[in-house]
């Protein structure tokens, strides 16, 4: 167990999430591909100074490794401004609008002019051998395990390409990455320990996809942490494979540098990854100001005028329809996650129960897939199943099976899940205990359902059953 | 506001309205501040919401580094570069907002350290001129610039240039060096040389190794041959045209081959031959001089033309027309909706009549063949010279001006269609088209 009040252990995390839509700088989408590629240019990259006079460690780092880059580009989905031969377009209005709105979601303070600066980067995963990136928010905070975590910064920056194969001589990058916007957010040195960490990533997390911009799926969101404790230095570990991860790397280089510090070694401040045993590896040096300079080709931008509307974040989402609707809250959450329109529903069918349509959303395609081994869109077919049931058409009971043959494409004859009256419930009964005297009430339960199935409650059934045969 | 509370450079802390920012004074406009943070990022803050502007730090004294002195290599030829500013050899000077470029040899050296191996280097700086702007003093100034860096021992010359019109000043000093004995490589760049990414570094360092591994003595232009950055080609500078508005491969060879490809190992293979030969400069060699105050136009056919539009070029000394395809202009008229054509055909009659007027193809490729349609041998008869010549319009037009800064009208329409420094090719083979 690691002390880490004892340690002046300081931790903040950075966040990159993808946004969808169109690249940042150019018209290509932000799609990335791993099929065969289209074409493949050769490049290579050289250091160059700062603005003020200086070369960058990092980069320097980098150049002394004398290698050449091969780009994997697609039609389709790379241009002339990933293979930098064009200059970079006039940036994504809606990616910068998204921006804007984080800032205001964490309390931050949009600059008054954006400047996009280019962030020398010349380990080759940038055909230009430098990231475009700006400033667009200050002074944010998030509160995480009733501590107030600071967010100084809120950056809008182009996505890297994406490494293929790394050899001696060269490096084998695809194009498609290149230049998706990209949300970074870095938070304050406040976190307190590992699991502290963990949950402002989970946090931040889940305000970047409040907004309703970000892109999903393995990849499109990435957690740096900066780590130092006393006696030792800033590391940036990169890579994590997911959340619960970070406790175990952070803990894992807190030892690190603990044991280096105990054999008399100094701590260098370092890029390190995260590795999928938990240790960390040398990446690069620690990068500096003088990596920044700015891009010239894209005038400053004021964003004074530029408005965005007030956007719910999706943990108070999951509370407000829970109680108004007043639905389980893990069920509202998987329903605001996958962002199914379960108020559109709810409103369009006012006689069907909001719990009854919350399931026909989550629970019934699982249980379909699970009985039937049949995958359903609930949302193609909702005015098939919803609008019968809001009109008293088919039973609620019917739903499961009616999806299922749906979902097959087979034709169904809605009459058959008519709700029946007790009347006929109770005729079945006495013809299915009549034929099958003395047989076990499971039996003729099974029988009575062959009947019933879809057009009476199960357990109403069964009442009906054991009151009959006593 | 009062700005001369701080100055560039200062260390400040910034108080607004609603955040406090803390980095270094860039230079800034009237509206905004512009601070460099301690992260690197630059952010602009409107002036008007400035409350407070806390001086931290003073500037530092700017550091006036020392050049070490290199040793020429006496195994090694010797180069001189011409910079004339464009991006190739050049950095953004923040201070000033304006491009400053390397020119002392150390400063070349430290940024294209493989030249060392290649040559002994002699460094001048012509000037900051972006290339749109040069005008026929320039191609003077640079001619008579070479020419003195050969009396003085240079065994090539580079000129570093602006991409825009780099190919017309190559055309211009063909004409104006003919016979210097001596290589002279104009060379660009597409990215500019403060990036990463840019092609400077490739094209620079093979224009040296091609002076130094080839027996080339005429004007070429050294520019990248692909995308990739793989190898360059050098094209002859009466027969190279600025063909992508960005691309780091621009640069093409129009109706005839490169003369050499340069490879990424800095191997010279030539691809052509016929090529003027390296020879020592003749005995009192002088730049052939353009005359600066020269008029000298091009005007490109175009549907629904104007007589007006030729009529304009009505006091100038010369003018290019480029001619709609094989050899053609807008000067018949077909029907009643065409009228106007034939006051077109009026007003070139007029002109060619005043001046020498010069045909050259729109089309860019191919040649001019005046003989195939009516229009062509009308245009023929009406004295508009260059049949049978396959020169770009670029340097139709400087071969005009060369002309007739040095002849009569008459001799400059006679002389136009011969072939002076090889810009005119007697023949054209397979592989010269949009290679």
């Amino acid at each position: 167990m690691i002390e880490y009040e004892t340690l002046g252990f300081m931790c903040g995390i950075e966040i990159h999430q993808q946004l969808e839509g169109k690249k940042l700088f150019c018209g290509c989408p932000t799609i990335i591909r791993k099929d065969k590629p289209d074409y493949s240019i050769r490049r290579e990259l050289r250091v160059s100074s700062g603005e003020m006079g200086g070369v960058d460690a990092a980069a320097k780092h980098e150049q002394s490794k004398e290698k050449h880059f091969i780009y994997q580009g697609y039609h389709g989905s790379t241009c002339m401004v990933e293979n930098d031969e064009e200059p970079p377009h006039p940036v994504n209005p809606v990616a910068l609008q998204a921006a804007i709105q984080i800032c205001s979601m964490i309390h931050a303070t949009v600059v008054d002019e954006v400047q996009f600066m280019r962030k020398t980067v010349i380990d080759g995963s940038n055909t230009s051998g430098f990231q475009r990136t700006a400033l667009v928010g200050v002074d944010g905070y998030i509160e995480v395990m009733g501590k107030k975590i600071s967010v100084p910064t809120i950056c809008l920056e182009e996505e890297a390409c994406q490494v293929v194969e790394r050899g001696d001589d060269k490096d084998v990058y695809n194009l498609s990455r290149l230049g998706i916007p990209l949300i970074e957010i870095g938070t304050g040195p406040e976190i307190e320990n590992a699991e502290m960490a963990k949950e402002a990533a989970a946090q931040l997390g889940m305000v970047l996809r409040s907004t309703g911009k970000c892109k999903r799926g393995i990849g499109s969101i990435r957690q740096d942490v900066n780590i130092s404790i006393k006696g030792g230095a800033r590391t940036e570990v990169k890579g994590f494979q997911d959340l619960k991860s970070i406790p175990a790397v952070i803990e894992g280089e807190v030892k690190r540098q603990l044991s280096e510090i105990k054999k008399g070694k100094s701590v260098q401040p370092q890029v390190r990854k995260a590795e999928p045993d938990f240790s960390t590896t040398f990446l690069r040096p620690m990068p500096g100001a003088d990596r920044m300079y700015p891009e010239t080709d894209i005038p400053p931008i004021r964003v004074g005028d530029i408005t965005v509307e007030k956007i719910e974040l999706l943990d108070d989402k999951v509370a407000r329809l829970a109680k108004k609707h007043k639905v389980p809250a893990e069920m509202v959450r998987i329903i605001v996650k996958k962002d199914m329109p379960f108020e559109d529903l709810v409103s369009r069918y006012p006689r069907v129960a909001p719990l009854l349509v919350a399931e026909y959303l989550v629970s019934v395609p699982k249980e379909v897939r699970k009985r039937f081994s049949v995958e359903a869109d609930p949302l193609v077919h909702a005015e098939d199943i919803l609008g019968r049931l809001g009109k008293g058409e088919i039973t609620k009971e019917s739903v499961c099976d009616i999806l299922a043959a749906l979902g097959k494409g087979e034709t169904v004859d809605f009459s058959k899940y008519t709700a029946v009256d007790d009347s006929k419930v109770d005729a079945v009964i006495a013809k299915v205990v009549e034929k099958h005297k003395g047989a076990p009430i499971g039996a003729l339960m099974g029988e009575a359902m062959k009947e019933l199935r879809g057009k009476a409650d199960g357990k109403t059934v069964m009442d009906k059953l054991r009151k009959s045969v006593g | 506001m009062p700005k001369d509370q701080f100055s560039l450079h200062d260390t400040v802390r910034v108080t607004t309205k609603d955040a406090v920012y803390q980095g270094l004074v860039l230079p800034s406009g009237d509206a905004t501040l512009v601070l460099k943070l301690d992260n690197g990022y630059n952010i602009g803050i409107d002036r008007k919401r400035i409350k407070e502007v806390e001086v931290l730090k003073k500037a530092a004294a700017t550091k006036d580094p020392t050049a070490a002195v290199i040793k020429d290599n006496p195994s090694l030829p010797t180069i001189h570069l011409l910079h004339t500013g464009g991006t190739i050899a050049s950095k953004v000077d923040y201070a000033t907002g304006g491009v400053t470029a390397y020119f002392t040899p150390q400063d070349i050296f430290s940024m294209f350290p493989e030249i060392r191996g290649i040559a002994n280097l002699r460094s001048e700086l012509i000037g900051n001129i972006m290339s749109e702007n040069m005008r026929f003093y320039h191609y003077n100034l640079l001619a008579d610039r070479a020419v003195k860096a050969v009396k003085d021992g240079a065994d090539g010359i580079i000129i570093t240039h602006g991409t825009d019109f780099l190919h017309y000043t190559s055309a211009a000093l063909s004409f104006a060096l003919k016979g210097l004995g001596v290589p002279v490589i104009l060379v660009g760049a597409q990215r500019s040389s403060d990036r990463p990414s840019s092609d400077a570094f490739l094209n620079l360092v093979s224009a040296a190794s091609f002076i130094a591994g080839s027996d080339y003595a005429g004007v070429g232009v050294c520019m990248h041959a692909e995308t990739d950055d793989d190898s360059c080609i050098v094209v002859p500078g009466t027969k190279v045209r600025k063909m992508h508005t960005s691309r780091r491969d621009a640069f093409r060879p129009i109706n005839c081959r490169p003369i050499a490809r340069v490879s990424h190992a800095q191997e010279v293979e030539m691809l052509s031959e016929g090529y003027p030969k390296k020879m020592a400069m003749p005995k009192g060699f002088t730049a052939i001089r353009f005359k600066e105050g020269l008029k000298v136009g091009i005007l490109k056919g175009h549907p629904s033309m104007h007589a007006e539009e030729v009529l304009a070029y009505k006091d100038f000394d010369g003018l290019v027309l480029e001619i709609t395809g094989i050899g053609q202009m807008p000067i018949i008229a077909m029907d009643e909706h065409s009228k106007e054509n034939s006051r077109i055909h009026d007003a070139i009659k007029t002109l060619a009549k005043k001046m020498p007027v010069a045909a050259a193809p729109q089309t860019i490729y191919g040649r001019v063949v005046m003989n195939v349609y009516s229009e062509g041998r009308e245009l023929r008869s009406l004295g508009v010279v260059g049949d049978y010549s396959d020169m770009t319009p670029e340097t139709a037009f400087i071969k005009l001006a060369f002309l007739l800064s040095n002849h009569s009208a008459d001799e400059t329409r006679r002389l136009f269609s011969e072939d002076i420094v090889g810009e005119i090719s007697p023949r054209t083979e397979e592989g010269e088209y949009l290679s």
